[in-house]
């Protein structure tokens, strides 16, 4: 039951902070966040199915003569994610101190509401309540944008919101189709998402399936963002504010990587081995282009969101090499961008604070003027670009050595696609090298150029270099991105359980190609999805529409 | 070519090491070796609190030099207590299994040593000239304490930490941290004087051009991972040398690994075709050019290749490759080297020229001589930066041999001058005298045996213009007539704060001598090149003792002039001593002869290419320039052109106005006159009414529609 | 039962025919003079009118029946058709205040 705390408590503090003086508003949201993000530590703690399987299992009923219920559960990854939320919160709302000065309350609110629908969307283990949880990030975002954005803000806002929206439309559909095909099938509804993804799995067509997953990645592929279905992002991200950027890229890009964890690989597995490979590709087509187009740029905002397609991609080819290295280099990979990516956000939004202005050319040599934040400028451009050591590294390094040994005849782990695949993506790691080390040489290095004179100082009465508060926000982000850099095993033995189940179906289904027959799907572990004790509002008798309803 | 019977041997490598070497052990109880990384990684954090509370004094300097010292001393500890190979875990980094029964498999790269005696031998040399140079900088740097001067010894110490890790890691991917680790240590010391935009570029390009021999070196590490299941040094030579079933199967996929391998190996010793990043790498403040750029970091590619030296067999021409790709660089690098000016350039080409001799050595399989002449080399060429550092300090950035000279009767300059002479000896191999000379002898007398003739010539050609550039720049700088100009710059940024304090030593029109710490390192570095001599068998011992060991191939005959190794010394210094001439007749004894013939060449149409071509390096930048980075540029200006207005605007907003034309279509429709809307309500309710009445008929009329459709 | 149309009886009394083709007149009176007239208060007398046709059709409808639901209905119309009187006849007011005019295509600011 401690787990729905998580979403109550963002929730009631978006109430608290709205009925607060408006000079408080910002304390109590951030108080509000660091006892989430408590909580979730606790829950972390107690958390039981760190080796594998589901934990934290709560169920209310709600429209249970359709099957639904608010109910919710959680596997390790889904876990790691929520530990990433609940953090990047406290510090995006101690980070928005000096850089939000107007509509205040309206701000913090939208961020705790932002929180709970963030975290909604790990834990929940209803179809529905996913979906609308994972719809409701919108709104909050939209609104973050929309009123505290750049210049151009409102068409971001607008660009974002539908952008996304029309996919997760076409998501919506899809997951519907299924739950509909279970109905069919089943002679009632049902929206227990365990459920489905074992009757998907095994219930549907390959050729359903390759509708089904379609579908899905309309949604969860313009999230990611997946090329070439990235544009929206570029523009969200430049004119978000920096802690709409930082959640931008830190969770929401997430939830599209954490959909295809949670639905693609497990609900359509014959589909996923036969689109694999153009998946892989896109990803790959989406690193080395974003990476070059990052090369270009001049706008270091927007340098980074580019930079976010790229990376991004590494992480969408770990999780389509059907590997456990991939597996849970992918979700380490989720992790670590939110950390660095998020840190990178941080940094140029206090830069904007200081100068307003993004521009490379205007800005240069700040290591003269601001040490200490081209000291942590450098230190997240490296954890960026993956030097050993940091965390980047030991994510995309698994990524690439899992697309790499993915190839039809690697054991115990066949997988469809195979060196070429990493050696591609692979120069992605040298463009990455190239477009942040250019920026860094810009910005932080060469000769002192900075915009006139009085832009410096005179808009903010913030001090040349960071101030105690702004170190705050950047510290527990390098701790830990050393932490993650030099013992990753910790949190790769929490999800080697769960990716390990995720990926049951795949050596059989991939050694029964080019014709996967259903039979290879049928010796996947259901169990390992469906646990005996899942509730089951579908087969109550006499509550379902579908079962009344049916021949009439 | 290498003669078949050469290349035999390399193939049963594997096999007769595994047996002949005992394979490294897990031990649990010398867990205090990881001092030897720890101390380095101690030293950094006391510099970044000197950093972080300014500390105004040589504190960082004393407490890195410290600290490495006692790194060193671990090292000497280990290789006191020696006696086998061993591997020792220090803490699980990453250690994945896939699967489980019988086809389960794993990916497991500890934070493990593995100590053996190639990895010894690379780790005294590296701890202890870390250690030296870094007492060096104490005092070369000093004008930036308060400044630069905790950074910079931040960066010795994360690259001493890093080539720890890469020389003794217990696996690939250790030695790959250790790798970017010296890459972006590399990046941090070269870009050390960051207002100044051609060190900030320099920095970059030896991290981007690293980049790219990083990307062969983490292929290749993929590929073996997936050939032999394991990354673990120890698991891989037992697999090899067991005769794993992939090393009998062949193909491509086993056949590129050495090619990979050497792919990295290139890019971070600065050979053919990546070498360019390297004397550009000369922007750094010199002692980091002694310590990574010339001593130690340059040879973790031999290192990579030592190591791995058993996996050279994987194919056939790979050591051939190693040894031409050698051969090759050691010449061009040479030929620029003779056309530079900046002698802390020609240095540098000097140490891209000698790296080519290393591989070379690889390349004709006496992994011996290769890293006999790493051992070497990183003395002398470590003396030789230093004098260089000497003088630059001295005369305030005065590098240009034109501008310098007779610096042995300038007072306090003495040392300087004598211990860099020794250094060029050492580095063109004067007979006897120079360990240089038997480490070069030893690679160039195989090359003879094990390559080709035409190998052989190339190092023998090679080492003649070594002779004659390296002493152009002895008897231009240090003999001769008194003569010199100050250089107009000074250490460090030009407003950095500590410049004030000693601004009053620089540009006063008199240079200011080396005093005790940078005099003190110059005599021991030169006496450890000089003793380096009698360890020549000990050298011998730690290679062949490791699985680097190979049987070199011997030469048929025993006569003199049958074996190369016999009259190799012989043919080796009347070539250094013929060099040295032509140097001392162009360069001291009449040194105007030098201009006017290289006016007459430029006077010449037909030979006007050779001087431009070599003081321009051959064009090799400009080359890259335009064949991999502006087509690249332009690619990435397309694409975020396209991005931007053909995906996004025409696309993306195309689709998303689809809805309003559709909506304009029927905007004539709302015309906001209250009584067209009435209108339009009143005859939808009509309509309506029409249906409901005539449903019957309406029904029978879709009914033959629909019915004729599907009959038709 | 009656027949529902038995205008050919002159001598029936007022059949409920009588009273749907008064209410359907008064209907068509309303809505031609609502869909043609400008005067926005005319247009509010039309539609007054096409209520009362309603109200008409239902009483004759729960007389008809015997049901009382009918007779309900139109006191709850006529309430209502009151009230909205009040509103409507301020809303004209308040227009005609803006435009100084009763013309309904004054405004006309809805379309795109």
């Amino acid at each position: 039951m401690m787990a729905w705390l998580l979403l109550l408590v963002p929730l009631a503090g978006a109430a608290a902070v709205a009925l607060a003086p408006s000079g408080r508003a910002r304390m109590v949201a951030l108080a509000v966040s660091t006892l989430t993000f408590l909580l979730s530590v606790v829950m972390a703690s107690q958390f039981e199915a760190w080796a594998g399987g589901f934990g934290i299992e709560s169920n209310a009923p709600w429209l249970t003569s359709f099957g639904v219920g608010l109910s919710i559960h959680a596997d390790s990854v889904s876990m790691l994610l929520v530990l990433l939320t609940t953090l990047l919160m406290p510090l995006c709302i101690l980070g928005s101190f000096t850089s939000i000065t107007t509509r205040e309350k309206e701000y913090y609110a939208w961020l705790l509401v932002l929180q709970a629908a963030m975290v909604g969307v790990f834990l929940a283990r209803d179809l529905l309540f996913f979906y609308i949880c994972f719809e409701f990030t919108l709104v909050p975002m939209f609104f973050l944008i929309a009123i505290y954005g750049g210049e151009n803000r409102s068409r971001a806002a607008i660009k974002f919101f539908i952008y996304t929206f029309t996919g997760s439309m076409i998501t919506l559909a899809g997951l519907v189709y299924v739950a509909w095909q279970f109905r069919e099938t089943q002679g009632s509804w049902s929206w227990d998402i365990p459920a489905l993804t074992a009757f998907a799995a095994t219930g549907l067509s390959p050729g359903q399936q390759g509708w089904v997953l379609f579908a899905l990645l309309a949604g969860f592929a313009v999230k990611v963002p997946l090329f070439p279905v990235h544009t929206w992002l570029p523009l969200a991200h430049t004119e978000a504010p920096t802690a709409g950027s930082v959640i931008l890229a830190g969770v929401l890009l997430k939830l599209g990587t954490y959909g295809l964890y949670r639905f693609v690989l497990p609900m359509v597995p014959v589909a996923v081995v036969e689109y694999a490979p153009l998946i892989a590709v896109l990803s790959i087509v989406g690193i080395l282009y974003a990476a070059l187009i990052c090369w270009v740029q001049q706008d270091i905002k927007r340098l980074i969101a580019y930079s976010s397609v790229s990376h991004l991609g590494f992480c969408v080819l770990g999780l389509f090499a059907l590997n456990p290295l991939g597996g849970q280099g992918s979700v380490l990979y989720m992790l670590n961008h939110g950390l660095s990516t998020g840190a990178l956000f941080f940094l140029v939004g206090m830069m904007y604070e200081r100068y307003h202005t993004r521009d490379m050319r205007e800005l240069g040599g700040l290591a003269t003027v601001m040490p200490v934040w081209s000291f942590f400028m450098v230190f997240f451009v490296l954890s960026s670009v993956g030097l050993p050591g940091l965390n980047g590294f030991v994510s995309e390094f698994l990524c690439l050595v899992a697309a790499f040994a993915a190839s039809p005849d690697a054991q115990p782990y066949p997988g469809v696609l195979g060196p070429w695949y990493a050696a591609f993506a692979g120069l992605g790691m040298i463009f990455a090298a190239m477009y942040l080390l250019i920026m860094v040489g810009k910005v932080v290095f060469g000769a002192r150029r900075e915009p006139d004179a009085d832009h410096h100082h005179a808009a903010s009465s913030l001090p040349a270099d960071l101030t105690p508060r702004e170190i705050g926000v950047l510290v527990p982000l390098a701790v830990l991105c050393v932490y993650l850099g030099v013992q990753p095993s910790v949190l790769m033995d929490t999800m080697e359980g769960s990716i390990a189940d995720t990926l049951a179906a795949y050596p059989a289904l991939v050694e029964s190609r080019p014709d996967p027959t259903l039979e290879a799907v049928a010796e996947m572990p259901v169990e390992a999805l469906v646990e005996a004790d899942a509730p089951n509002f579908a087969t109550a008798p006499g509550e379902t529409i579908g079962g009344d309803d049916g021949d009439g | 070519m290498i003669a078949a019977n050469a290349q035999l041997d390399l193939l049963t490598l594997g096999a007769h090491h595994a047996t002949a070497i005992p394979i490294a052990q897990p031990t649990t109880e010398m867990g205090w070796a990881g001092w030897i990384l720890w101390l380095p990684l101690i030293s950094l954090i006391a510099c970044g609190l000197c950093a972080a509370f300014r500390v105004r004094n040589k504190l960082p300097a004393w407490l890195t030099v410290g600290f490495l010292g006692s790194s060193f001393l671990v090292t000497l500890g280990l290789y006191f207590q020696y006696t086998e190979p061993v591997t020792i875990e220090l803490f699980r980094w990453i250690d994945l299994s896939l699967g489980t029964g019988t086809d389960a498999a794993g990916f497991t790269a500890n934070f493990s040593l593995y100590v053996d005696q190639l990895s010894l031998l690379w780790m005294l040399f590296v701890t202890g000239l870390g250690t030296l140079i870094a007492l060096y900088a104490s005092e070369y740097m000093e004008s930036d304490v308060g400044a630069g001067y905790a950074r910079f010894f931040a960066g010795v110490s994360v690259f001493l930490f890093a080539m720890s890790a890469l020389v003794l890691g217990d696996n690939l991917l250790m030695l790959y941290l250790g790798w970017e680790g010296v890459g972006f240590a590399s990046y941090w010391l070269i870009g050390y004087y960051y207002t100044r935009p051609s060190a900030v570029a320099a920095a970059k390009k030896a991290f981007i051009v690293n980049r790219i021999g990083d990307l062969g070196l983490a292929l290749g590490l993929y590929l073996i991972w997936r050939t032999f299941g394991t990354i673990e040094y120890s698991e891989l030579f037992e697999r090899l040398g067991s005769g794993h079933h992939a090393t009998q199967a062949g193909g491509w996929s086993v056949r590129a690994i050495p090619y990979l391998l050497m792919l990295g190996a290139f890019g971070k010793s600065a050979q053919l075709p990546l070498f360019v990043w390297l004397p550009d790498a000369m922007e750094g403040p010199t002692p980091v050019s002694a310590l990574i750029h010339a001593a130690t970091m340059v040879t973790a590619g031999v290192y990579l290749l030592a190591r791995m030296f058993p996996f050279l067999a994987l194919d056939a021409a790979a050591a051939p490759t190693v040894a031409w790709i050698g051969a090759l660089t050691a010449l061009v690098a040479a030929t620029i080297g003779m056309a530079q000016y900046d002698i802390k350039r020609i240095m540098a080409y000097s140490t891209v020229s000698q790296l080519g001799y290393m591989f070379l050595g690889i390349g004709v399989l006496t992994t011996f001589g290769a890293a006999y002449h790493v051992f070497t080399h990183a003395f002398f060429k470590a003396v030789l930066f230093l004098t260089c550092g000497a003088i630059m300090h001295g005369f305030a950035g005065q590098l240009d041999l034109r501008k310098l000279s007779g610096l042995r009767q300038l007072p306090g300059w003495r040392i300087t001058s004598y211990t860099m002479l020794y250094g060029c000896l050492c580095l063109v191999g004067f007979p006897y005298v120079t360990s240089g000379f038997f480490s070069k002898d030893a690679i160039m007398a195989q090359a003879f045996i094990s390559g080709s003739t035409g190998l052989g010539l190339i190092a023998l050609v090679t080492a003649l213009l070594t002779a004659y550039y390296t002493f152009r720049v002895w008897f231009r700088v240090c003999a001769g007539p008194v003569k010199y100009e100050l250089g107009d710059d000074h250490h460090g940024p030009d407003d950095g704060e500590g410049h004030g304090d000693h601004g009053d030593q620089h540009g006063h029109g008199e240079p200011h001598a080396p005093r005790l710490a940078i005099n003190l390192v110059l005599v021991l570095i030169t006496t450890g090149a000089f003793l380096a001599i009698f360890l020549k068998p000990w050298a011998r011992e730690m290679v062949m003792g490791s699985t680097a060991r190979n049987a070199e191939p011997h030469s048929e005959g025993h006569g003199f002039w049958q074996d190369p190794h016999k009259w190799m010394p012989v043919v080796a210094s009347i070539t250094t001593i013929v060099g040295i001439a032509i140097a001392w007749h162009f360069h001291l004894a009449n040194r105007k002869a030098a201009d006017a013939l290289r006016s007459r060449l430029l006077a010449n149409p037909a030979t006007a290419w050779l001087p431009v071509a070599m003081e321009n390096k051959w064009y090799f930048d400009e080359i890259y320039h335009g064949l991999i980075r502006l087509p690249l540029w332009i690619v990435g200006h397309a694409l975020a052109f396209l991005d931007r207005y053909l995906v996004d605007l025409v696309i993306v907003d195309g689709i998303a106005r689809v809805p309003r034309w559709v909506g304009r279509a029927f905007q004539p429709l709302q015309n906001g006159i209250l009584q067209s809307y009435a209108v339009s309500m009143a005859g939808g309710v009509g309509l309506v009414a029409l249906l409901v009445l005539y449903m019957p008929q309406v029904i029978k009329l879709l009914e033959g529609w629909l019915g004729g459709g599907g009959g038709g | 039962m009656t027949p529902l149309l038995a205008l050919s009886d002159p001598l029936t009394p007022v059949a409920l025919a009588h009273f749907l083709i008064t209410s359907g007149g008064l209907f068509v009176i309303g809505l031609v003079g609502f869909l043609t007239r400008r005067n926005m208060i005319v247009m509010f007398l039309c539609t007054e009118l096409m209520f009362q046709a309603a109200a008409l059709a239902m009483i004759a409808f729960g007389a008809y029946h015997l049901d009382p639901s009918g007779q309900v209905f139109v006191i709850f119309i006529l309430t209502v058709a009151a009230a909205e009187a009040a509103l409507a006849l301020g809303l004209v007011v308040f227009l005609y205040r803006r435009r100084e005019t009763l013309s309904a295509e004054a405004w006309s600011e809805l379309h795109e």
